[in-house]
Formats: C-alpha cells, structure tokens, sequence
C-alpha cells in the first residue's frame, strides 16, 4: 500500500533521514518508536508529503507521490493524518470542521456529509457537541474529533503523529481507545508514539527509529521481550 | 472673547461662502482617502497573496515554471515594499504627478493611485503579519485533507487571520486619512489646503487652522472609536 523507497530528508546541512525503505501492507498496523529527533515524526509526514522528501521515492497504492506530476490533493483524501495538536479550526463548529473537507471535495452532497459526520460523532459519543466549537472540547474530546474528521474522508490509511503527546494523562485512555477500535475494523495505520503498551497491543510491526535510519523493527512480542539492536535495549531500559 | 470667537468664525467660514472651499476640500480628503484605501487593499491583498503562495512553493523547493514565475513576482513584491516604505510619501506624490502620471488633467484621480500605491504595500504587510499570526498545523490539517493550498487559505487560515488583520487595516486607514494633507503639494484642494487657501485671505492663522485640525481629530477619533469596537466584537469571537 505504501511502498518506501531510498527516502532522504534535508534540514538546511542536517540530515534527518537516511536512505529509508519501508514497505507496508493493507491491513498492517506499523508502530513507529524512538527517541526525539530520530526522525520518527518527519517520517510519518514525508507519507502524504506534508514534508518534502530531499530525494526517494513515496509510492502510495501505485502512484508516486514525489512524482512532481501527481495531483497530491487527491491522493491525500486517501490518507487522513492526526496531529499531537489536533489542530481542529478553531472558527468552525465540531460539524463544519467535520463536513468541511468532504463538502470541498463534493465527495458528497450536504446532507450526505452532516450525515456522515453525525455517525462518526454519535460512534464517539459527541453527537450532542456538534454545533459547539473546538475550544469548549477538552483535549481527549478534541483528538476524537480530530480521528473521525479524518474518518469522515473515507480514507484508506490512518496516519497518527504522537496523537496521545498534548493529552493530559486521564485522556490518553479514551483516545487510545478510538484507535484500537479502527485497528478492529482492519485500518491500515501508521502510528509514532511514546505510548510503549499501545504499540505492543496494537502494532503488527513495530519499527524503532535512531538517528534517521530504521534500527530495528520485529512483530511486537519479539520486538519488545527480545531486542536485539543495543540501541533498541538501552531506549527501552530508559521508557519502558 | 466672544466677540473675537464671532468674527473668527464669521472671515473664516460665511464671509464670501468661504465654507464652500472647506466643504470642497473635505470631500476631495474624503474620495481621496476611500479610493486609497480600496486601492491599498487591493494591492494589499494581491502582494500578500503572491508572497504567501511563493513562499510555500520555496519551502516545497518547486522547480516547477509555475514556482519560477511566482519566485519572481515575489522578489518585484519586496521592492515594490521596499521602495514604498523607504521613501518619503511626498516626493512619491510628486513622481506620480510630475513623471509616473506626468499631463494626466485629474489630480484628484492621481492622489488616489498615489496614496493607494502607497497604502497597498503597508497592506500587504498587514495581511502578512495576519496570515503568518495563525498556526501553521491548521495549514497542514487543510492540506492533510486534500484541500489546496488557496483553498486551504480561503476556507481555513483566511478567516483566522482577519481578526489581527481587520483592526490593523483599520488603522492603516487612518493614517491614509491623515497623510492626505499632503495634497496640497500638487495643488489639490484638500482639507488642509482649504484652510490654507482661506488662512492666506484671511490673515489669521489661528482660527483656520484650528479649525482644519478639529475637523481631521473628529475624523480620526471617530474612526478610531469603531475600530475599537470592532476590536473588542472580534476579541469575543474568539471566546465561542
């Protein structure tokens, strides 16, 4: 689904990330770990080119996304991403920011899309806050909202970055929780994280990033009883 | 006292309809001032634009014609400000007179373009200063959902942006208002030339020019009161 190849990424002299492949499947959910600045987030979002790769390729369901030629707009409706800041609009209601997109694309009529949006909202709980603002949400609320506008795309694969990192401790349950439930339904997901227990359940791969390269990665029992890479054992041994 | 204060009123404003020269100075400073201001906000608006859409296409490094172009537009842009805001507005009236606009009959028209020139570049870093004001993760959250990058900035940064936009444009305003009293360089009946005009007939000074400036401190203060107002409905806004 998404295919990986020789991935560079340039800031100013620093190199962020080295010569990575990565391959990953429908249906796989592919954990990605490790310290700051490993380069773990730039990775995540050089997979729907919110970052611009210095040279590889992205290949995603056959299309290159590096290829200058590719209509990216469209391809992007197809991955939806949620940020550690969730960065819901601030000046649209829980139901405009969900039906916002849709409407752009006229993927669906109006009524189609608050229709849409109201299952996904009711699925969450939040059917009642859809005609408040983002500000009056707490964080967990807020990250929910954030999945299911995602959702509410129809996309063929979740891109999480660190979506649990801006949430006070009592909230990292409910958000997790969503995201468990998609991994149920067979979404194919990437996902950064700091969350070790979250990447061990729900993870078929875990991938552990040091130094722009992909140390090591393994199924996640392998990965987290026996690591091998004495990187991987010594940022555990800090975390775990 | 009162005497004085009659026959002050009486040279100034109703001997030979004297009035008649303010009451046509204060509309010349009037169109002039609204025509700037639509005129600044226009090139306002276009500079920012072409900035903002230059910008994202370097941060993307596109080689594209398209970027070039843009690239170029860009670097005119930033003269264009540059020469603006670095050279008097009085000499920039008379070169739109005298060379840029040289024979053309109406110099109220010139005053306008002159003015507005002016203005757009002071605009355009209004709106600048507004759309850099709101964070960058809601760029990226319109962008992760396939929305283009102008529509992203229609539907999404735009509409954030307005609130720190609006109040400054506002003030810019004001100072086109004032800086206007410059007309009278090129021989354009403003207010302030009104005055000037009925001060050297009248021989006394104090009361025409008192009168001027009371004039201008009640458009300004005026001014200034709505913008205040407006400040405080969009600061509530904000609050939801």
């Amino acid at each position: 689904m998404i295919d990986i190849n020789g991935l560079c990424k340039d800031f100013g002299d620093l190199r962020v990330l080295k010569n990575i492949d990565l391959h990953i499947d429908k249906g796989e959910r592919v954990v990605i770990i490790g310290p700051s600045g490993s380069g773990k987030s730039t990775l995540l979002r050089c997979m729907n080119l919110l970052e611009t790769p210095t040279s590889g390729h992205v290949i995603f369901e056959g299309i290159d996304l590096t290829d200058a030629k590719t209509d990216l707009d469209t391809v992007r409706c197809k991955m939806g991403m949620v940020f550690q800041q969730f960065n819901l609009f601030p000046h649209k209601t829980i139901l405009e920011n969900m039906t916002l997109a849709p409407r752009y694309h006229k993927m669906m009529s109006d009524a189609e899309a608050k229709e849409t949006a109201m299952r996904l909202l009711g699925r969450i709980g939040l059917a009642d806050k859809a005609n408040v603002y983002p500000s009056t949400l707490s964080g967990g609320q807020k990250q929910r909202v954030a999945i299911v506008r995602a959702l509410a795309m129809g996309p063929d694969v979740m891109l999480f970055d660190e979506p649990t990192s801006a949430l006070d401790p009592e909230m990292v349950g409910e958000v997790l929780a969503l995201i468990r439930e998609l991994a149920d339904d067979g979404m194919t997901m990437a996902i950064v994280t700091h969350e070790m227990g979250f990447a061990r359940e729900v993870g078929t791969r875990v991938l552990f990033m040091d130094d722009g390269v992909i140390a090591a990665e393994n199924e996640p029992k392998a990965f987290f009883d026996h690591p091998e890479n004495p990187r991987l054992r010594d940022f555990l041994s800090k975390v775990l | 006292m009162i005497e004085a204060f009659k026959s002050g009123f009486y040279k100034t404003f109703i001997r030979d309809n004297r009035y008649k020269v303010f009451v046509q100075g204060f509309r010349n400073t009037v169109i002039i001032t609204i025509a700037a201001a639509v005129i600044g906000i226009l090139i306002g608006i276009v500079v920012s634009l072409i900035h903002s859409l230059a910008q994202s296409a370097r941060n993307k490094k596109k080689k594209t014609p398209g970027a070039v172009i843009l690239n170029v537009l860009d670097k005119i842009c930033t003269a264009y400000v540059a020469v603006m805001r670095g050279t008097p507005l009085a000499i920039q009236l008379m070169i739109m007179t005298f060379i840029v606009m040289g024979g053309f009959p109406n110099k109220i028209i010139v005053c306008c373009i002159a003015f507005g020139v002016n203005s757009g570049a002071y605009v355009s870093e209004v709106i600048r200063g507004g759309i850099a004001s709101v964070d960058i993760g809601q760029t990226e959250a319109g962008r992760s959902l396939g929305i283009s990058e102008l529509g992203t900035l229609r539907l999404i940064v735009l509409p954030q942006a307005i609130k720190n936009i609006l109040p400054a444009m506002c003030n810019e305003g004001i100072a086109v208002l004032k800086e206007t009293s410059i007309c009278g360089l090129i021989s354009v009946v403003d207010l302030t030339r009104a005055g000037d005009l009925i001060r050297s007939r009248t021989m006394s000074p104090y009361f025409t020019l008192i009168s001027v400036a009371i004039i201008y401190f009640i458009l300004v203060f005026g001014l200034s009161k709505a913008v205040g107002r407006l400040e405080r409905r969009l600061a509530q806004s904000d609050r939801h």
